[in-house]
């Protein structure tokens, strides 16, 4: 992470959050200012001669002042570590004191008259301010105070020149003429530097080179309409142009809009917060990579939004394609990283008004961390369970294999050889002739070989069933029906052979579930289809018994189960008490 | 009559080439391979072909393989297929159409000597020789609507040696009764299970086998 991240990441400091008591205060001074404006307006004749209607114009200023004040106010609690609260505040008294130039008080007309350019040069400070409430780079700082000094340090100046009536305490000499030659300079310089306030916010809203956030976009404009009005007051005021009364309305009226403005994003960003639930639900459901940044970008209402992710291995920051990331200088776009449980994943490269919204932000930046970390666990439990499916069908074919060969082996050896050994007891006893015990003794032990045969060929056929191997499925089911419990309609259309392993574990799953229809069902019928279905091969046994199997019941269904689904086929058991049971396989079979 | 027989178990393959010499029959071949037999058939012309079902090279159905083309290319030549295991479904594989000069039986029957030497001979012949177990487990198989039920004892025990591919004398003689009392046995049974009586003793045999196999 860099410095300017950590520079333009918002400072959250509670010391600076202002107590409740100041925050009544505050309110409570803005309105007695706007009341004592309007009583100062309506009580003194001077007003109406240079300003108009003096209900009007009063009403405007405290407009003004309480927009200020109260939008100063929201700015500061919602925003404690940005200084533009304050700064509004100011603006907004300051706006009240130059309403004491209409007094007939002459320390009051006096102080009053001598802020009176200053409040247009706080509107430039806090519009070229914003958001963070400090000035970006020497331009601004320098345009910001050379307006301040011409608004005050030359407004000085000309009332000590004299021509502002009985009132001015400052006046030292009378040289009206001179005084009009400063006052002209004086408001040309503030319209020129108005306007150099605009050709600023154009300025920077041209170099981010990405659409702006929507609230921020309306109130940048807000910001420049109201310095061009400022300007466009200041020069009809300076050269008596036309409608300078109409002028000024406009002009007041769109200088406090601006707080108006700045609130509604407020609490547009407050709503913002609330579309942070919709994205944990729209980032549930294990997102794409581009989905998840234009979830984000829409949450967060940034359309300019980078998701970049970091690289461990290679140290550096990759978009969505895998292009190289680098992260933006300090006062240009702002950076905040994603972290999970210690680990850097992404960084979120944005908008840094964003920045002003630090709840929003930490939000959706711990929905996109859990998000990440969804889809990085998605990953790996789909690598795990690849490797236990396939782990779990080495260890069945592996089993398979092992129990074919000990089948093999009891076939070629002790069969083999105890057919042979009963035979030669046969031919025994046909040399012996007549001899009656003998007979009887060697008939004992051939009956005996037979027996041994049997189970062998039982335990044999257990380990593994060799005429599925050898003939075919279809051939084998037969001899399953024909031994099972029940009549049984036997229906199978595979065509050709199908993979070993693949009709072995349809052979065992009709064998258990005739055993279980014997068994548990109380059927009179049942029957056993198996068909090819396009990719798959379905093997189904239903009886028309009490119904009521459960898988986990009999672990012979599990058994089967597994046996499926090593193949990466399904199984399904539907027994619904009274109703017979169904048992489904689909097992996949390459064509 | 004249033998040959592909069995790849040393011990077996003697000892079955013993047992039919010792009953007259001319072994003219004896082989461990399916290969080896097919190839030297034609010059062994042998009336009947003694074969495992299992033998090289994968031991998985080479013997069946070699029972079925012998059956369709030297119709003259019987075969009796022996296994390990006796199914019901190999079984109907090997007669497909007819029993005539068909047999297949369980290993272990080569112990019963005089039993075997009577299927060798019989299928030799161009009769049938079919396993009891198998003729047993069709019998024992369930079915909606039970003819079989309807059978005395007696009956029953015709019918089954019947299905064995046995003749009205064998059947008789197992069953110490006359020829002529077979002959009333066989025709109430196939009166009562709707099969068209006479015919060769081969082909009562499939029509008993498909029947009880329905």
């Amino acid at each position: 992470m860099t410095d300017s991240a950590i520079a333009l990441a918002p400072v959250r400091d509670g010391s600076r959050v202002p107590s409740h008591a100041a925050v009544w205060l505050i309110a409570l001074a803005g309105g007695g200012a706007a009341a004592i404006s309007l009583v100062i307006a309506l009580t003194n004749d001077a007003i109406g001669l240079e300003l108009g209607e003096p209900l009007v114009i009063a009403l405007l200023a405290d407009f003004i002042t309480i927009s200020y004040v109260f939008g100063g106010l929201v700015a500061w609690w919602r925003r404690p570590a940005s200084r533009l609260g304050p700064l509004m505040i100011v603006a907004g008294f300051v706006m009240f004191v130059t309403t004491f130039a209409w007094s007939e008080n002459d320390v009051a007309y006096t102080f009053g008259q001598a802020l009176d350019l200053v409040p247009p040069v706080l509107f430039l400070h806090v519009f070229l301010a914003f958001p963070e409430g400090r000035l970006h780079g020497r331009v601004e700082r320098t345009l910001v105070a050379t307006a301040y000094v011409t608004a005050i340090a030359f407004e000085l100046v000309r009332m000590s020149l004299g021509g502002f009536g009985p009132h001015n305490l400052l006046e030292m000499t009378s040289s009206p003429a001179v005084a009009e030659g400063v006052r002209h300079f004086q408001l040309v310089t503030v319209s020129a530097l108005c306007l150099c306030g605009v050709g600023v916010l154009a300025l920077r809203r041209r170099r981010s080179g990405r659409p702006l956030r929507r609230t921020s976009a309306v109130l940048v404009d807000s910001f420049a309409l109201g310095l061009i009005m400022i300007a466009a007051l200041l020069v009809s005021a300076t050269f008596g142009g036309p409608w300078v009364q109409e002028i000024r309305w406009a002009t007041f009226v769109t200088i406090g809009l601006a707080p108006v403005a700045f609130v509604v994003g407020l609490v547009s960003a407050r709503l913002a917060r609330v579309a942070v639930s919709g994205i944990f639900v729209e980032l549930r459901s294990e997102p794409e990579p581009a989905d998840l940044r234009d979830a984000l970008a829409r949450a967060l209402g940034d359309p300019s939004l980078t998701l970049a992710y970091w690289l461990p291995d290679f140290e550096s920051y990759a978009d969505l394609e895998g292009h190289a990331v680098e992260l933006p200088g300090a006062g240009k776009r702002a950076v905040t990283r994603i972290d999970k449980d210690g680990e850097h994943v992404a960084v979120l490269i944005h908008d840094p008004s964003l920045c002003e919204e630090g709840e929003l932000l930490d939000a959706v930046t711990a929905a996109a961390g859990i998000a990440l970390e969804n889809a990085r666990l998605h990953a790996e439990l789909r690598a795990r369970l690849e490797e236990l499916q396939g782990s779990r069908a080495r260890i069945v074919e592996a089993g398979r294999n092992e129990r074919k060969r000990l089948e093999r082996n009891l076939h070629d050896g002790a069969q083999q050889r105890l057919i042979a050994l009963s035979l030669e007891l046969s031919l025994l006893e046909e040399q012996l002739g007549g001899d009656p015990e003998a007979a009887t003794r060697l008939a004992a032990a051939r009956s005996e070989i037979a027996a041994s045969l049997d189970e062998l060929r039982e335990v044999a056929r257990g380990l593994h069933p060799a005429v599925v191997s050898g003939h075919g499925l279809e051939v084998a089911l037969e001899q399953l029906v024909a031994h099972a419990a029940v009549p049984v309609r036997l229906t199978v259309s595979i065509g050709p052979r199908l993979p070993e392993a693949l009709e072995v574990a349809a052979y065992y799953l009709v064998s258990e579930s005739l055993a279980n229809v014997g068994k548990h069902a109380s059927a009179s019928s049942a029957s056993v289809d198996v068909t090819r279905r396009d990719e798959n091969v379905v093997v189904e046994v239903a009886d028309d018994g009490v119904g009521g199997a459960l898988e986990e019941k009999g672990s012979g269904l599990r058994g089967l189960a597994d046996r499926v689904e090593a193949l990466g086929g399904t199984l399904r058991v539907w027994s619904p008490a009274g109703r017979g049971t169904r048992v489904r396989a689909e097992i996949p079979c390459a064509p | 009559m004249r033998a040959v027989i592909a069995e790849d178990s040393v011990l077996l393959r003697e000892g079955v080439e013993r047992v039919l010499r010792d009953a007259g029959i001319d072994v003219v071949g004896s082989y461990g391979t399916a290969e080896a037999l097919l190839s030297t058939l034609p010059n062994d012309e042998p009336d009947i072909a003694v074969v495992d079902i299992r033998l090289p090279p994968t031991h998985s159905d080479e013997g069946m393989r070699a029972a079925l083309e012998i059956r369709a290319r030297h119709p003259g030549v019987g075969v009796l297929v022996l296994s390990q295991y006796v199914e019901v479904g190999l079984t109907m594989k090997l007669l497909a159409e007819s029993a005539e000069g068909a047999g297949y039986l369980l290993k272990d029957r080569i112990s019963d000597v005089r039993d075997f030497v009577g299927a060798v001979e019989r299928v030799g012949s161009g009769g049938s020789a079919i396993d009891p177990i198998i003729v047993s487990t069709l019998l024992s198989k369930r079915r909606s609507d039970d003819v079989l039920a309807e059978l005395t004892p007696r009956e029953r025990d015709v019918l089954e040696l019947m299905a064995e591919g046995r003749s009205n004398q064998g059947i008789a003689e197992r069953l110490v009764i006359t020829i002529r009392s077979v002959e009333k046995y066989v025709s109430s049974i196939f009166d009562k299970l709707g099969l068209p009586s006479g015919g060769t003793e081969s082909r009562r045999v499939l029509a008993v086998l498909l029947y009880l196999r329905s």
